[in-house]
């Protein structure tokens, strides 16, 4: 399914992640929908994803999958590779844990969560700075 | 006779005649009382105090622990790729001697639950003696700087990472793993001091062979294999128990003394039972790891309430009487006082503010816990629990007692959190939590304070309200003067008897290390704390950077000295999950801030510096 390559060894390799992928684009093959996406979001806590990138995949000791920014390529096929065959810096190999099916349906569940239009940390707002006048105040 | 049994029980109560002026292991002593017996800074000269040295570490990871100084040489462990420096105190500028640079296994970073931190070495025989985050004890010769031996203690596949620091008992070293978010099966391990041979593994439960257990035989009274009883089926496996704090020792008694962690996983309807020894105390012969006695502070733990946190070891007249005691600030925000004989409670009162139970029955031992905040997958939300599963107060953050003052001083955290369980499945090497637990402050709206704590009547004597979580250790000395730092970056003296605010000098990133005090070659008291920089010169100058294991690269021809002077530099530890805003290393992870703390970054931001302090 998906034309993945059967060449990890499992399970020993769950913990070591970071075979080179190999250089072929995968294509998801499974079209997104609220199906699906409920699915991937189940699989996502399931398989313990949430547990290293975070409830709603927000970022925890693993990296934030919802802000638009990707250290291996953001492409589907890139993604799949990632969980697949693993990251070197801590990312576990699921290819044989998951099937093909269940990781491109996570790529569907992150797919559809949006991306911040406003990187967090671009200013503060100063409780101690005084409001304009005429501004409403907000509970 | 008479004399040197007055010299042995004052070495145990930290106070000798005139101190040393060095800091060989994490807690200064074996009591772990981070005591230093230097006078020259006091309540009236504090104010002077001002930086006399920095260093960046070029990590930018949580800098949790402490330096060592030995003789006129400052040894600092980074977080994860956990570079060792040897710096040279009697040099201008402090420059350094060596630095070691270990291999060490990248993938160990997904592994740790909660940032690659470390926290810190011990020196014993000519040896800096350090964990390696995957798995590895190292020895280095502290003069020359060569790897004496390195033996594999921990299993990153089985979900093990190492960064506790390691103690040594007479000729043993003592380690233990973290791992209590991914299904361990929780041990400690005593290795031999001269080749790093393990000589025991004594596992925190399971039958009793695997425990080091002997029930009726020396002071263990426990009922026979209690480490399966209770628990169901052979849930016990992969039921966490992670020995990732720190460790103290009774040389008179022969006891080591370490905390155990979380069972696992947080969901409590997958491992019913009391789950013992986990979140416990327990009391072990360094020579062959034997269980002598064990107390559990949180049974069947439903709040991630780990037991990592100190065992300061004073001798206190409790009840009209004199007792060998060992006082403990638990995640669950009791603090405890137990002799340290046999295990005996003798005093349990919260210290933070406590809604999960109302308190700690003395005779039984156990916690009168309110079953309403009572957590599982069947049971929802549960809102309302205070402590959050940060602690009353954070094992990474150690306390100290003051012999003068008779007093303990920690850092608390008044956060409070909801617990939200489901099932989880075990997949070996990936967490296994299963809970969903937001924070947020508790009464009074500042979610940290330093406190000083009477442990005989069981109650606080003076605070220091912060703003953010306090989660830095403390060091305090015998010029009556305490150390802390805080989240957002301030490093701060307080009088030890007054609770007054001495003096405070901003770090440049957030305190989550300990604080110590030597005497430098000059005979001037200082005091050193770790904190969290950057910039070009990694580009420029590739060994000024420490962050890689697999990226060791040679200095730059124009100047080619420059990594003996500086290197890229931490806020970090859980505040990297919670707050991962602070964090500027990684173009492709933007984080929101915490939504109880979301200005901390404006505050301070990632990357370790080492400061020292002088009048």
């Amino acid at each position: 399914m998906g034309g993945v390559p059967a060449s990890v060894r499992y399970p020993d390799h769950v913990a070591a992640g970071g075979n080179q992928p190999p250089a072929a684009e995968l294509e998801n093959p499974i079209a997104s929908d609220s199906a699906t996406v409920a699915d991937g979001s189940r699989i996502f806590s399931m398989m313990n994803c949430d547990g290293c990138h975070g409830g709603g995949a927000t970022g925890w000791v693993g990296p934030s999958l919802v802000d638009g920014r990707w250290r291996y390529g953001g492409t589907d096929g890139a993604l799949f590779q990632s969980i697949f065959y693993g990251r070197p810096r801590g990312m576990p190999a699921y290819g044989g844990i998951m099937s093909p099916g269940a990781i491109w349906k996570v790529i569907d569940y992150i797919r559809a969560q949006p991306i911040p239009s406003v990187v967090p940390t671009q200013r503060w707002t100063s409780p101690e700075t005084p409001r304009r006048p005429g501004r409403a105040q907000t509970p | 006779m008479r004399i040197a049994f007055v010299i042995l029980l004052l070495l145990l109560q930290g106070t000798p005649a005139r101190d040393d002026g060095q800091w060989t292991m994490p807690a200064k002593n074996n009591a772990a009382t981070r005591y230093s017996g230097l006078s020259q800074i006091t309540p009236a000269n504090a104010r002077r105090l001002h930086p006399v040295w920095n260093f960046s570490t070029g990590v930018l990871g949580g800098h949790e622990g402490q330096p060592l100084v030995v003789g006129s040489t400052m040894y600092v462990v980074t977080p994860f790729p956990n570079v060792l420096y040897a710096f040279d105190l009697t040099r201008e500028g402090y420059p350094l001697k060596w630095k070691y640079r270990p291999e060490v296994n990248p993938a160990a970073v997904g592994i740790a639950c909660c940032d690659a931190i470390n926290r810190g070495a011990v020196y014993a025989d000519g040896k800096i003696i350090y964990n390696l985050l995957d798995g590895h004890t190292v020895a280095v010769d502290a003069v020359t700087g060569s790897e004496v031996w390195k033996t594999q203690i921990a299993d990153i596949n089985q979900g093990e990472t190492t960064p506790m620091a390691p103690f040594v008992a007479g000729n043993r070293v003592i380690v233990g793993p973290s791992g209590g978010e991914f299904g361990i099966y929780g041990w400690a391990k005593g290795l031999d001091l001269a080749t790093g041979k393990i000589l025991w593994t004594a596992h925190n439960m399971g039958p009793d062979s695997l425990l080091l257990a002997r029930p009726g035989r020396g002071r263990y009274t426990a009922d026979a294999n209690i480490g399966v009883s209770t628990w169901e089926g052979d849930s016990w496996r992969r039921g966490g128990a992670p020995v990732w704090g720190w460790i103290s020792y009774d040389p008179q008694l022969d006891l080591i003394y370490f905390g155990t962690g979380n069972p696992g996983p947080y969901n409590t309807e997958q491992r019913p039972g009391e789950n013992k020894w986990t979140n416990s105390v327990l009391a072990r012969r360094p020579g062959n790891g034997t269980l002598v006695w064990a107390y559990q502070f949180t049974p069947h733990d439903s709040w991630d309430f780990d037991s990592n946190a100190e065992m300061i070891l004073v001798d206190l007249v409790v009840g009209g009487r004199l007792r060998k005691v060992l006082v403990h600030f638990d995640k669950n925000g009791f603090a405890y006082t137990l002799d340290r004989a046999t295990g005996e409670l003798l005093v349990a009162e919260p210290f933070a503010n406590v809604t999960w139970a109302k308190r700690i029955n003395r005779s039984t031992g156990l916690p009168v816990v309110d079953t309403a905040k009572t957590t599982g997958a069947s049971r929802g939300n549960v809102t309302g629990i205070c402590p959050s599963l940060e602690g009353g107060k954070s094992p990474a953050s150690p306390s100290s007692y003051s012999p003068r003052t008779g007093l303990f001083y920690t850092a608390t955290n008044n956060l409070c959190m909801n617990f939200e369980a489901t099932p989880v499945t075990r997949i070996r090497g990936t967490p296994y939590i299963g809970a969903t637990t937001p924070y947020f402050a508790g009464p009074g709206g500042n979610m940290g304070e330093f406190i000083a704590w009477d442990a005989v009547r069981g109650r606080r004597v003076w605070g220091i309200k912060e703003k953010f979580p306090v989660w830095s250790g403390s060091v305090v000395t015998a010029g009556d003067v305490v150390f802390f730092g805080t989240l957002d970056g301030w490093f701060k003296a307080a009088n030890a008897r007054t609770g007054k605010e001495l003096w405070k000098f901003k770090v440049g990133s957030g305190v989550v290390g300990a604080p110590i005090s030597f005497r430098g070659p000059d005979g001037k008291q200082y005091i050193a704390i770790y904190a969290g920089i950057g910039g070009d010169w990694f580009l420029l100058s590739g060994d000024v950077r420490s962050d890689d294991p697999a990226d060791v690269r040679p200095p730059a021809d124009f100047m080619p000295d420059i990594a003996r002077h500086t290197s890229q530099g931490g806020i970090g530890g859980d505040w990297f999950l919670l707050s991962g805003d602070v964090r500027s290393d990684d173009p492709a992870d933007v984080r929101p801030p915490a939504d109880f703390a979301p200005d901390l970054a404006r505050h301070t931001s990632q990357g370790g510096v080492v400061w020292i302090f002088g009048l």
